[in-house]
Order: C-alpha cells, then sequence, then structure tokens
C-alpha cells in the first residue's frame, strides 16, 4: 500500500494549503455605535459587480443600495419620497432640481455634495455604463451642475417631467473622490476598500459566498444616527430550495428573494418564521406581435385576450397571490394614477371564436417565448396554452433560456411575448418604453400615432393633473385595442426569522425589506 | 459513468454466444433488469394509454401521495404519476437516440483508426483531447447557446459521448487487427470494407453492446442534469423537466414526492440498463462465468 | 535522448496540445454558436449604438482570425482577460473559486478510494455470491442517483432534521481561527458525501472486475500454492495490481469531476468553479469561461502526471522500463 499513503497526503496538503490561503483574517474593529447583532440575508444571485452605475444582478443592487444612496425611495403607495434629495422639481421647463441633505458623510469622513450627485450623472452620460438603469432616462439630460454644496441641477435639451423622479429614484450617488481617479465608471469594478454613504459598508466580499457588511454612521435614517445592527450578511444559495432549507435551519434569518407562490402558505405555518407582504411594482402581461399578421388585426387580438382564464391563473399559479390591474397597464399599487372604470378582459372562448371567424381567420397557430428562469411566467404559459386551445388557437410555447430569449425578444422574433415588467414605478416612462415606437420594451411593436401622441404630451407636462387625465386616456387605448394584455400584478412574500423585528415594507422585490431604511432600523427580538 | 466496465470487455468468439446467452439466463440480476427495461420502454410507448397527459389545474396544489394521486401532486395540481409516465417517453427518446448516435460516430471512428494504421495516431489523439475535454460544462455552455429542444438536446448528448466509445472501441478494435484471421482476410485480397464488415465489426460488437447500456444511462443523467439547470425543453414533459420544475417551484424543500418519483424513474431505469450490461459482461468472460 | 528526457517531451508536448485544444475549442464554441454579449450586459435601456459599443470594447467585432491570434497571444503570456461583467481580471476570479473546487473534488476523491477499495474487495473475494451482488446492486445505484435530489434529502436529514450539520456555503462567515477550519469541515460533509456517491460505483464496479481477473492470474494461483495465507494474497499481490485502474479511473474522471460539479456546487451553495461556469453562461461572460475552461484542461494535464508517476510506483515494469 505504497502508493495510496503519498497520494492521499499529497493532495490532502494540497487541499489544506489551499483552503488556508483563502482563511479570512479577524476584523480589525467592529464599526462605532453600542448595538450589536448580524443579520444574514440569503440571495439566489451572486454579486456581480460592486460598482451600482454597471450594476447586473439584483443582489448587487441590494448591497450597493446600503453604500449608494438614491436621491429619492418609495413609499407603501408607489409615491417618490424624500431620501438624500430632501426636495425635488423644476424651476423652469427645461431645468429640473434636487436639493440635498446636508447630513449625509462617505464613511472616510468626506461629506456626499451635490458635486458628488452632478459627477454620477455626467459620468453616466459620458461613460455609458452597460448595465445602467438611469442612461436610457436622461436621453433629454444635457448636462448636471452643482452651483452649492447641497443643490443640483439637470439641464435638459426639452421639458421632461418624468426625468427627476426617474433619475432620483433609479441612480445610485457615487462618491467623486473615490471614482473619478479611475477614469470611465463603465470599467471601474470597485471591488475593495469601499467607501459608503451608510447604512451599511462592505467589509469582506467571498464571490459565490458571503458579503459582508458593517454599520455605517452618522446615517440620519436610523435611530440616533446609528444602524441598529452590527453587521449584514448577504450568504449566495444558488437553488430557493436549500435556500428555504437554511432559513428553516437557522442559517440565514432572510430570504432576500420573493417566495415561489406555492411556499407562502408552508412557511407561513412554519415555527420560527414570519412572513411579509409586500405590494408588487409591477405586472405579468402578454404582448402580442404586431408586425405579424393577423396579430395586426385587433379581432384577433381580442379574441387571444377573451381565451384566457385570468382568474385561473392568479389563484393556480399565484396561489391567489396577485390582483388584476383590470388589463390596464396601470397597477392598483399605483393609487395616485389607477383608472377604475378599465374593466378586465372576459374570459369567454365563444367569443373568441366569433371574433377569429368575424376576422375571418382560422387555425390560428403562434409561438409564445418567455424566459425559462421565470418560474411565474413558465407556469402562466402553460396556463394559457390550454386556454387557448380552447377557443381553437394552437399556441406554441417556447421557453428559453435566458440569453437565447434576450436575442429573441430584441430581434423581435415571436408572435407573443409572455414576461414580468418588475418595477413600474412612473407611468408615464412605463408607457414610454412600452408603447412608444423604438422603445426599450415595446414586444408589441405597437406604432399608434395618436398613442404616442399622447404619451409625449404627458412627458412634456409638468402639471400633474394634465399628466394624469393624458395616462389615463392612454391606458384606455391601450385596454380598448389591446396593445398589450396586462394579466395581473404579484404581490410578493418574504420569510424571515421572528428573532427580528422592524423591517420597513417598501413596494418591489427591489425594496420590499431589503430598502437600506428597513435594513437600518431592523430589531433583534430573540 | 463506470468506464470502468467497458475496460474489462474481453474479444468473444462467435460460437461462444450460446455459452454467454446461457451463462446469462443464469444471473437473476441481468434476467431481472431485462423485465425491468421492457417494461419502462412499454410504459414509453403505451403512455397515452395508462393515463390522462398531465393538464388540468386545480386548487390541489402539492398534495402528498393518496389513492386519487398515486404520486401525488405537483405546484400547479397536475398529477405527478402521469408526469412521470409521460415523462418516459422522452427520456427514454432522449437516452436512446443520443446513445445510438454517439455509438455511431465511436464506432466509425474506432474502426477507421484501427484499420488505417496511418490514420490512428491522429485519430488516437483527438479522441484522447475530447477526452480531456470538460464534458458537463461544455454541455451547459452549449446548450446555453444553440438553444433547447429534444433535437439538439440529443444531438449534444451524443457529440459529447462519441469519444468514450471511441476510446473503449479502439483499443477492442486495434487487439483484434492484431489477431492472425485478420491478416489471412487481408492475404486473400479481402476489400478493406469487407473485412471491416465481415470481421472488425463482429470481433467489436461485444463492446458495442456493453457500451450502448452505458452511453444511455449516462446520457438519462445528463439529459436530466442539464434540465435542472434550465436548459432543458418544457414543450415536453421528460423526467429532467419535472425535476427542473419543482426546483424552480420550491417544491423540493417541502414536498418530496415531486422529485422523489422522477429520480427513482431515472435510478431503475440506468440500474437496469448498467446490470445488463455488467452481466452480459460476466456472462461472456469465461473465467468469471459461475461454471 | 535518454528514454526519461523523451518520455517528459512528449508528456510535455501532450500538456500543451491539451490546452491548445480546449482553449480552441471554448473560443470557437462561443464565437460560432449564436449569443451576444452585449445584450446579456447591457440594460434594456440601453440603446442598439451602446451595444455596438459594448462588442467594439469587447473586440468581438473584429474578424474572428485576429480574435483567435490576439486570444493565443495573450494567453501565451500568461494573460487571460478582464471579465466582460465583472471587470476583473479573469485569473482572480476563477483563483477565488479553484481552491473550494479542489477542497470539495479532492476530499470527495479521497473518500471513494477509501470507501471504494473495502468494498471491490469485498465483492471480488466472494463472486457471485449474495454479498457481491449486493455490492454490485449498490455500486450501479448510487451512481444512479440523481444529485439534486440527494442534496436536498441529506440536507433536509442532516441539517434541518437532526441538526448535525450546516446548510449551504463553504463556511460561516464572520467565523475565524481554529473555528474556521471546523467551520469549514462541517460545510464540507455533504457536499463531499454526494459526490463520493456519484463515482463511488465506477471504482467499486472497475475494482471488482479487475480483481476477480487478477485473482485468477497465474502468480496469485501460485502464491496460494507457496501456502500464503489467503488474506495476504488478495491484499498483497491481486489488489496492488487492481490498483494500477483505479488510478487510470482517477486521471479519467477527475477531469469530469472538477467542472462537473455544478449540480452538487448549486444544491449546497458551494462558491467552486463549475457553478462560476454556468454563471458566467448565462452572462456570456466569454473571457470567464475561456479562461475557465483552459483552467480545467490545466487540472486534467497535472492529474495525468500525478497519475502518471503513481502508475510507475504502482507498476515495476514501468519502473524498469
Amino acid at each position: 500500500m505504497r502508493i495510496r499513503v503519498p497520494i492521499i497526503v499529497v493532495a490532502a496538503l494540497a487541499a489544506a494549503a489551499t483552503v488556508a490561503a483563502c482563511s479570512p483574517a479577524p476584523p480589525k474593529s467592529a464599526g462605532g455605535g453600542s448595538g450589536s447583532g448580524t443579520l444574514t440575508i440569503a440571495t439566489t444571485t451572486d454579486v456581480v459587480n460592486f460598482n451600482p452605475l454597471v450594476g447586473n444582478s439584483r443582489t448587487d443592487d441590494w448591497v450597493t443600495d446600503l453604500m449608494y444612496p438614491r436621491l429619492l425611495t418609495i413609499d407603501a403607495n408607489g409615491n417618490k419620497e424624500p431620501y438624500l434629495a430632501k426636495d425635488f422639481g423644476y424651476s423652469n421647463p427645461t431645468t429640473g432640481y434636487y436639493d440635498i441633505r446636508d447630513d449625509m458623510k462617505w464613511s472616510d469622513g468626506q461629506p456626499v455634495t451635490a458635486a458628488d450627485v452632478a459627477y454620477t450623472i455626467n459620468a453616466i452620460l459620458k461613460d455609458k455604463p452597460a448595465g445602467n438603469t438611469t442612461y436610457g432616462q436622461m436621453s433629454n439630460v444635457i448636462n448636471a451642475t452643482a452651483p452649492s454644496a447641497t443643490k443640483v441641477e439637470l439641464h435638459l435639451s426639452r421639458p421632461d417631467s418624468t426625468v427627476i423622479s426617474e433619475v432620483g429614484f433609479w441612480m445610485n450617488v457615487v462618491p467623486q473622490h473615490v471614482f473619478a481617479p479611475h477614469g470611465s465608471v463603465a470599467t471601474f469594478p470597485n471591488n475593495s476598500n469601499w467607501v459608503s454613504a451608510g447604512p451599511y459598508k462592505l467589509v469582506s466580499a467571498v464571490k459565490g459566498q458571503s458579503y459582508t457588511l458593517d454599520r455605517v454612521t452618522p446615517y440620519p435614517f436610523a435611530p440616533n444616527n446609528t444602524p441598529t445592527l452590527q453587521k449584514i450578511v448577504y450568504r449566495v444559495y444558488p437553488d430557493i430550495n436549500s435556500e428555504i432549507l437554511a432559513l428553516k435551519n437557522g442559517d440565514v434569518d432572510l430570504i432576500g428573494n420573493s417566495l415561489p407562490p406555492a411556499q407562502v402558505k408552508s412557511l407561513q405555518t412554519a415555527a420560527g418564521i414570519k412572513v411579509q407582504e409586500a405590494p408588487g411594482l409591477g405586472y405579468e402581461h402578454m404582448a402580442f406581435n404586431m408586425t405579424k399578421k393577423p396579430l395586426d388585426n385587433l379581432q384577433v387580438r381580442q379574441a387571444l385576450a377573451d381565451s384566457v382564464d385570468y382568474n385561473a391563473i392568479r389563484s393556480v399559479v399565484l396561489q391567489g397571490q396577485a390582483v388584476t390591474t383590470g388589463s390596464s397597464p396601470i397597477p392598483p399599487v399605483l393609487k395616485d394614477w389607477v383608472d377604475p372604470s378599465l374593466k378586465e378582459y372576459t374570459y369567454d372562448p365563444n367569443k373568441a371564436k366569433q371574433l377569429l371567424a368575424q376576422a375571418g381567420v382560422s387555425n390560428l397557430k403562434l409561438n409564445m417565448i418567455y424566459s425559462l428562469a421565470d418560474p411565474v411566467s413558465s407556469q402562466a404559459a402553460t396556463i394559457i396554452k390550454d386556454d387557448e386551445a380552447k377557443a381553437g388557437i394552437t399556441i406554441n410555447l417556447e421557453g428559453q433560456e435566458r440569453n437565447t430569449y434576450l436575442a429573441n425578444t430584441a430581434s423581435g422574433n415571436y408572435d407573443i411575448y409572455l414576461g414580468n415588467f418588475a418595477i413600474m414605478d412612473d407611468p408615464t416612462t412605463n408607457m414610454s418604453l412600452t408603447y412608444l415606437p423604438g422603445g426599450a420594451i415595446n414586444y408589441s411593436q405597437v406604432n399608434d400615432p395618436a398613442l404616442s401622441s399622447l404619451i409625449t404630451q404627458a412627458q412634456a407636462t409638468t402639471d400633474k393633473a394634465t399628466q394624469k387625465t393624458l395616462i389615463t386616456q392612454a391606458a384606455t387605448m391601450v385596454h380598448n385595442d389591446v396593445y398589450d394584455d396586462v394579466m395581473y400584478m404579484q404581490n410578493l412574500y418574504f420569510a424571515y426569522s421572528d428573532k427580528y423585528s422592524g423591517f420597513v415594507v417598501k413596494p418591489s422585490e427591489l425594496l420590499s425589506l431589503l430598502d437600506p431604511q428597513s435594513l437600518a432600523n431592523v430589531k433583534t427580538t430573540g | 459513468m463506470s468506464i470502468g466496465v467497458l475496460d474489462s470487455v474481453t474479444t468473444e468468439s462467435p460460437t461462444a454466444a450460446r455459452a454467454t446467452w446461457s451463462a446469462f439466463r443464469r444471473n437473476p440480476l441481468g434476467m431481472i433488469s431485462m423485465v425491468v427495461l421492457a417494461l419502462i420502454v412499454l410504459v414509453a410507448i403505451f403512455a397515452p394509454l395508462i393515463v390522462a397527459s398531465p393538464s388540468g389545474y386545480g386548487g390541489e396544489v402539492l398534495q402528498a401521495p393518496s389513492g386519487a394521486h398515486l404520486f401525488g401532486t405537483d405546484n400547479l395540481g397536475r398529477d405527478v404519476f402521469a408526469e412521470v409516465v409521460w415523462g418516459t417517453r422522452i427520456s427514454v427518446l432522449v437516452a436512446a437516440a443520443s446513445s445510438a448516435l454517439a455509438i455511431v460516430i465511436g464506432v466509425l471512428v474506432a474502426m477507421l483508426g484501427a484499420y488505417f494504421p496511418k490514420a490512428d495516431t491522429v485519430i488516437g489523439t483527438v479522441v484522447d483531447l475530447c477526452l480531456s475535454l470538460p464534458v458537463l460544462p461544455l454541455m451547459i455552455l452549449v446548450t446555453a447557446l444553440a438553444g433547447t429542444s429534444v433535437l439538439t438536446e440529443i444531438l449534444i448528448i451524443a457529440f459529447f459521448s462519441w469519444p468514450e466509445v471511441a476510446r473503449v472501441v479502439r483499443s477492442q478494435a486495434l487487439s483484434a487487427v492484431r489477431l492472425p484471421y485478420m491478416d489471412a482476410a487481408r492475404l486473400t485480397g479481402g476489400s478493406s470494407t469487407w473485412i471491416i464488415r465481415k470481421h472488425l465489426l463482429p470481433a467489436v460488437a461485444p463492446v458495442v453492446v456493453v457500451s450502448v447500456a452505458l452511453t444511455s444511462s449516462r446520457a438519462v443523467l445528463t439529459a436530466a442534469s442539464l434540465a435542472f439547470l434550465g436548459l432543458g425543453g418544457v414543450t415536453n414533459w421528460s423526467w429532467g423537466r419535472i425535476l427542473f420544475e419543482a426546483e424552480q417551484s420550491g417544491a423540493m424543500s417541502s414536498a418530496w414526492w415531486t422529485t422523489l418519483f422522477p429520480s427513482l424513474a431515472m435510478l431503475v431505469l440506468v440500474v437496469s440498463a448498467t446490470l445488463i450490461s455488467i452481466t452480459y459482461n460476466d456472462a461472456r468472460n469465461p473465467r468469471s462465468r459461475e461454471d | 535522448m535518454p528514454p526519461v528526457v523523451r518520455f517528459a517531451v512528449r508528456r510535455l508536448g501532450r500538456a500543451v496540445l491539451t490546452l491548445w485544444f480546449a482553449s480552441t475549442v471554448t473560443f470557437l464554441l462561443l464565437r460560432l454558436l449564436p449569443g451576444n454579449p452585449a445584450l446579456a450586459v447591457a440594460s434594456p435601456n440601453m440603446t442598439v449604438q451602446a451595444r455596438n459599443i459594448l462588442l467594439h470594447q469587447y473586440g468581438l467585432d473584429q474578424p474572428l482570425l485576429t480574435q483567435y491570434g490576439k486570444y493565443l497571444w495573450q494567453l501565451l503570456h500568461g494573460n487571460l482577460g478582464i471579465s466582460f461583467t465583472q471587470q476583473v481580471p479573469v485569473s482572480s476570479v476563477l483563483m477565488s473559486r479553484l481552491p473550494w473546487t479542489l477542497l470539495l473534488t479532492g476530499s470527495s476523491l479521497i473518500v471513494t478510494v477509501a470507501v471504494g477499495i473495502p468494498l471491490g474487495v469485498l465483492a471480488a473475494t466472494r463472486p457471485h455470491k449474495v454479498l457481491d451482488r449486493l455490492v454490485q446492486v449498490f455500486g450501479v445505484g448510487v451512481q444512479s442517483l440523481f444529485v439534486p435530489t440527494v442534496g436536498i434529502f441529506l440536507l433536509f436529514v442532516f441539517g434541518l432534521q437532526l441538526h448535525w450539520l450546516p446548510i449551504g456555503g463553504a463556511y460561516t462567515p464572520g467565523v475565524y481561527g481554529g473555528a474556521w477550519y471546523v467551520s469549514v469541515l462541517s460545510h464540507l460533509v455533504l457536499p463531499c458525501v454526494s459526490l463520493m456517491l456519484v463515482q463511488l460505483g465506477s471504482y467499486v464496479l472497475t475494482l471488482r472486475a479487475t480483481l476477480i481477473d487478477s485473482l485468477g492470474e497465474d502468480y496469485t494461483v501460485l502464491a496460494n500454492a507457496k501456502g500464503l495465507a489467503n488474506r495476504t494474497v488478495v491484499w498483497k499481490h491481486a489488489l496492488r495490481n487492481a490498483l494500477l485502474p483505479t488510478t487510470t479511473l482517477i486521471g479519467l474522471q477527475l477531469g469530469y469531476l472538477v467542472g462537473g460539479a455544478v449540480l452538487t456546487e448549486t444544491v449546497f451553495a458551494y462558491p467552486g468553479i463549475g457553478r462560476g461556469i454556468y454563471e458566467a453562461v448565462t452572462q456570456l461572460d466569454y473571457p470567464v469561461l475561456q479562461g475557465a475552461f483552459v483552467l480545467l484542461a490545466a487540472t486534467v494535464v497535472v492529474v495525468n502526471m500525478l497519475t502518471d508517476l503513481a502508475y510507475g510506483v504502482l507498476d515495476p515494469r514501468v519502473r524498469t522500463a
């Protein structure tokens, strides 16, 4: 047995050496403040990039939101609320402004200033970081300036009523003195020596495994300017099942991702676990590609819309955890905008057959694409297929891997698009993306001058009442002409250990219980 | 991944076939496995006669197995038994088709190498290089780029399985061409194709039989692995799709029946196929035969 | 040229060829199959022009041969490029995961051999008896298991029910010093066991088959005739020969194993390279993928060299040659 020994010894030594190289060093000192405690949050996706201007995955947003403040946040009713910006608006039709707080500090002692905000905006415009959401919303922004330490001005090429609230909500402000020395923000990985404006700051990152953040003081949105917990740890669980087991087992305290609908009930009754509902801020929809015949025919689209039992989808796939939007693109969570007069398309396969006959269409075969990475869409798809079959329409399901799906949506290579619009925070902006010709997510490829005119007028006016009238008209048009088939808005559920309380609930998976203001106020109860 | 089983295959003279069969029959493991495998194929063929296609959604989601639902229900209230039965079709099809294709490619390549020594150095090197590639990650890559459908799945699995077949068949063929009767055949002036067909092919036939069982059972597990990672088709039911949907909906953590039954189906198929090949191999090998 | 040198040169040539092959196959697959990294990376709000700028930055708008030439040239200098999505050198992306992959696969290999050898001997010394059949069925059975199902089952039983072992990850964050090593070990047990189970079958079956063969060989018959105790015959002579194919098997399988542990790493949330590859595939991060496959090929090369060494020690014929 001479050989077995050396092989094993060599292997064991090699393994021990490589692992020892990964051994973490204990932290030098914890952040200020008195309270202790660690909240461990599970997430299914790894952090891809630490630069919030590049951001790719949901976890990127969660982690960087704790370090780089947004100017605005959203309350439970979907309204924009001050965060870093105390006040915001327009001083004239082509100049928008933010007045920012003067009490926020970067963790290296420098104050958070208007210059940081202006730098961030100008850097995005100049460097066009790949995954940046804000860039697409700044098409009318010429540049940003900082006339004083607390005032930021956006200079617009034409009136744009949405840019201030959209940039305010979507953009993370980064410290100029840290980012600027690295040149282009599009290629700066920001993967060490993090500087944070609070409530927490990354202190260690182990790819594929865990991300540890320490408390930052002063943080004005926490009691006594001090975030309540000493540490936040994100841990990566690629599989949702082991993630749930880890919560039950106490390895993690909170699951960051919204729960699969079928798991909500069993976790609500599980010992030691609490489940919190949060409103969704998006909707699930089917878009009929109007550049493909016969989908350009209104009767055919009506027939497709009338053959689906939306109630069944909500009660089976979503276990009743969803509400109708009245087949309108404005979800009910946006209470200031919703139009209650719009009613959902009625489920009526016979009427659908008649409509098809009137349109002179028979033996209709269509393909429907959706992303396999989206479980809710995948499940809804099978029900839609069966429902359409009852009206004599054959749907060929094409659940696709993410990249094939992206390529096909980008090239318009589908009859029906099924997917989830995750965050619908501003109806005007979202309608411009969804229904204007050339819009980034205009999946039905609609090009109706009357609709476009309504949306562009709404974008230009800063008067909210006028804007609402225009948007309501546009939504009615989308509803009546079946330019989009919005099926429901999902309510989200989040599970956490009952050893913690004090979470602030915000809409959407992006904010949910993980919003900085929420995590800065969590209390331990056990 | 029982590479080792393949390596110990020995050459068989045509007259030994009868002895092999009688030895095979005496091994209960092999016979039971034959019956089980036949049953699985029957289930695949006659699925529509056994149970209606899995559809119909209802309030009865994630119900444990009962009289009404033998294998319980999934997260949309569909009958898991029906899913497993219907899934047999695609799973067996993918396994059979991809292994058949892999065997054809592998045997062709191996025979060419064995018969034409000039080509053999190149072929041997290429086969070895292919074997050094990390197969599963490459399949993930190709599937993600090429898209998911039953046909691409079959092609991809076959494309990454043939080198293993070629390796074993080649070593078998190499020892066969060195046998005296091959020289005799060559001296009597037989054409290359004739010699390959008449002499070389029969000589490697036993290894091929064993390869069929092993590549197809590996294909079942590979297809399920790809499906589990979201890289399988969802147009038709397969065992992998049941597992994928159980994973996505979080049902694995709370409803054991959604994963146990499709996993068991795979286990039974793979075990019986492998046991047949082992029994066959033992039966052919006079030394390990039980007589 | 002395035989040793010739052997070394041939091995080295082979190693270079293997690395070249793996990198070229990956390079070509990524370029020739459909897929647009700019789409995967860019936000949908980005314009087509912005995406084209990205493709230009990535160098993907150049002719295939130019890209290939540049890629090989960089590779020769040990430069694996910069990750599209993480914007850090690929080597640092991979090196953060490699140790965990080596730990997981290495330990599972050791456990597999340690469990597989006694089982193989047990079966081979009692051919066609009940115990042999049981071992065979067990060997075949465990290698037919579907890893995620087994993984969740293990987590459920040993984690949630018995509270013996933690669920997910390579260690508990925030633990240092000696406790860290304990944490690493306790997180390693379950993924290691499930990887061990799925590869155990091949080892047991191979060992059994070769042992049955070598137990019948003349020299063991002779050894028996010399009156040596049966136990000694089995362990000393036959087993020594049977270890050769086992070593071959290690060489053949470790390559699969290192990248093929994707499912194990997924279920157990283990930060290995397989999972890294899967994530890079979903993000179409070409440089990371190219680097990962080169790294896996390098692992195969190293393991093959180690098995060659082991062969030399094991097989007297090779040693004297």
